[in-house]
């Protein structure tokens, strides 16, 4: 043990494999924007079904929500990359596949959309009623109402949430890693089987996670403030 | 009178939930009239104001708005309210947007006018309000008179038949209340159709043409503003009265 700690420096980890961690960061990062644009779209439907007077709405928003957030996020990847396909294949597509990152942002987009969708019902409800009876009092239908008139008021509270939602999934795509999908942590395992230094690999993935986590929080908060100060 | 009423409720009722806010509500209303309605806090009238372009969903009852009859769900509301301008006590101004955007968005979107002719139509609407200053502002730089004349002009910009006010001096500062009270005098003198609900006594004498008032979800009299102010003849008006004038 004390020898291979000796043998791999964390300098040395980073000059072996540096290319290896950024490509995997890369890829860390495109699952989590791609996940979090899909997670946009699929939070602002059932947000909007979720704030809609008409009741069977509500209920299809409501099991949604509720639906993927009683579900481990490790539990909902393994079902989409083995479980869905197994279904396809044993219903006559026996040579369907999904690769590991359009299963892993189908996954990751379900399970974020669910959260968005909270963001989405809390930032529209946020909105004083009276926007809406203005702008329905003009002839506006309901939902250009919305979309001139609510949303924008929405998005610019929401803007926080929404990046705690970006931090929070980001985090989340090492979940990935067992369904294969070569993001950071499975680059960690890589080679950690390769050099056997656990310290030094996973204090190298653990402070790359937070470097990256640590300033789009701080983007974050600049933006907060950034908003306070032209709402005053 | 012959002519046919813009407005006409006959029978209204509107509960929320087992709540009966609007008992029976029967009246006409003729084109060029100013009516105004007050009464007590939860008396129904502003309930009845947003039943008139079903801000609120009617429970039963005939309501007619220039030949349309809105209790039917089977109508295209948004056409009707194209042509019901309202006016609210808390303003409703769009904050995202500049005082010329709140007034011509709606035109514009609906495709009922040209961006320019909007925006012409808007600075004469704002100079007819004495705010053609604030085209460009937000508004939240303005104070609740501004506000509230801005909300005025963009209700105008529809070319509204009939305009709805909602209680629209009562959430501003004493100092601000004739100068929104004058634009509505202005608009009267126009030969605009109006709704008034409000608490200002003053006005109401000097602009109304009919004065109806509420209590407990019915009419109690209505009348000229001589007739329900100075000669009231049911009781809940007179002790109304007392209590406010």
């Amino acid at each position: 043990m004390y020898k291979k700690l000796r043998r791999f420096t964390v300098i040395s980890i980073i000059g072996n494999y540096w290319q290896l961690l950024l490509t995997s960061l890369g890829q860390t990062l495109l699952l989590t924007l791609l996940s979090l644009f899909f997670a946009f779209i699929i939070g602002l439907i059932f947000g909007l079904m979720n704030v809609s007077k008409k009741k069977i709405l509500n209920i299809i928003g409501v099991v949604y929500v509720d639906g993927i957030r009683g579900v481990p996020l490790i539990v909902l990847a393994y079902f989409v990359y083995f479980g869905v396909p197994a279904l396809i294949r044993a219903l006559g597509a026996s040579n369907f596949k999904l690769s590991a990152l359009v299963a892993g942002v189908i996954s990751l987009s379900m399970n974020a959309g669910a959260y968005m969708a909270e963001i989405f019902r809390a930032g529209i409800q946020s909105v004083d009623k009276g926007q809406m009876e203005a702008s329905r009092s003009l002839g506006l239908p309901y939902g250009t109402s919305m979309r001139k008139v609510v949303l924008p008021q929405a998005i610019r509270t929401m803007i926080p949430a929404i990046i705690s939602q970006f931090i929070i999934s980001l985090k989340d795509t090492s979940i990935l890693s067992v369904i294969g999908f070569p993001e950071l942590t499975k680059a960690g395992n890589i080679m950690v089987a390769n050099t056997f230094a656990a310290f030094q690999v996973w204090g190298i993935v653990a402070v790359m996670y937070m470097v990256v986590i640590i300033t789009l929080s701080r983007v974050a908060k600049n933006l907060e403030r950034k908003l306070r100060r032209e709402d005053v | 009178m012959d002519r046919e009423p813009v407005i006409h409720v006959k029978d209204l009722k509107k509960s929320f939930g087992s709540l009966e806010v609007l008992k029976s509500i029967s009246v006409d209303i003729y084109e060029g009239e100013v009516v105004v309605i007050i009464g007590p806090s939860g008396s129904g009238k502003s309930t009845f104001l947003r039943c008139l372009n079903r801000l609120e969903d009617i429970t039963s009852g005939d309501v007619r708005v220039l030949n349309n009859d809105i209790s039917s769900k089977h109508i295209n509301i948004n056409k009707v309210r194209e042509n019901i301008g309202m006016v609210f006590q808390h303003f409703n101004l769009f904050p995202h947007m500049s005082v010329l955007e709140n007034i011509t968005m709606a035109p514009t979107t609906l495709k009922l006018m040209t961006k320019e002719e909007a925006e012409k139509k808007g600075l004469e609407l704002l100079k007819t309000v004495g705010l053609e200053s604030k085209a460009s502002t937000y508004p939240a730089q303005l104070s609740g008179g501004q506000k509230q004349r801005v909300a005025i002009a963009r209700a105008l910009e529809m070319n509204p038949k009939i305009m709805l006010f909602d209680e629209p001096t009562s959430a501003l500062d004493p100092e601000m209340v004739g100068e929104v009270l004058n634009v509505m005098k202005e608009l009267a003198k126009e030969g605009m159709t109006m709704c008034i609900v409000t608490h200002e006594i003053g006005f109401a004498r000097e602009v109304a043409s009919r004065v109806i008032f509420m209590d407990g979800g019915y009419i109690i009299e209505e009348g000229t503003p001589d007739e329900v102010f100075n000669n009231p003849k049911e009781k809940r008006t007179i002790d109304f009265l007392n209590k406010v004038l």
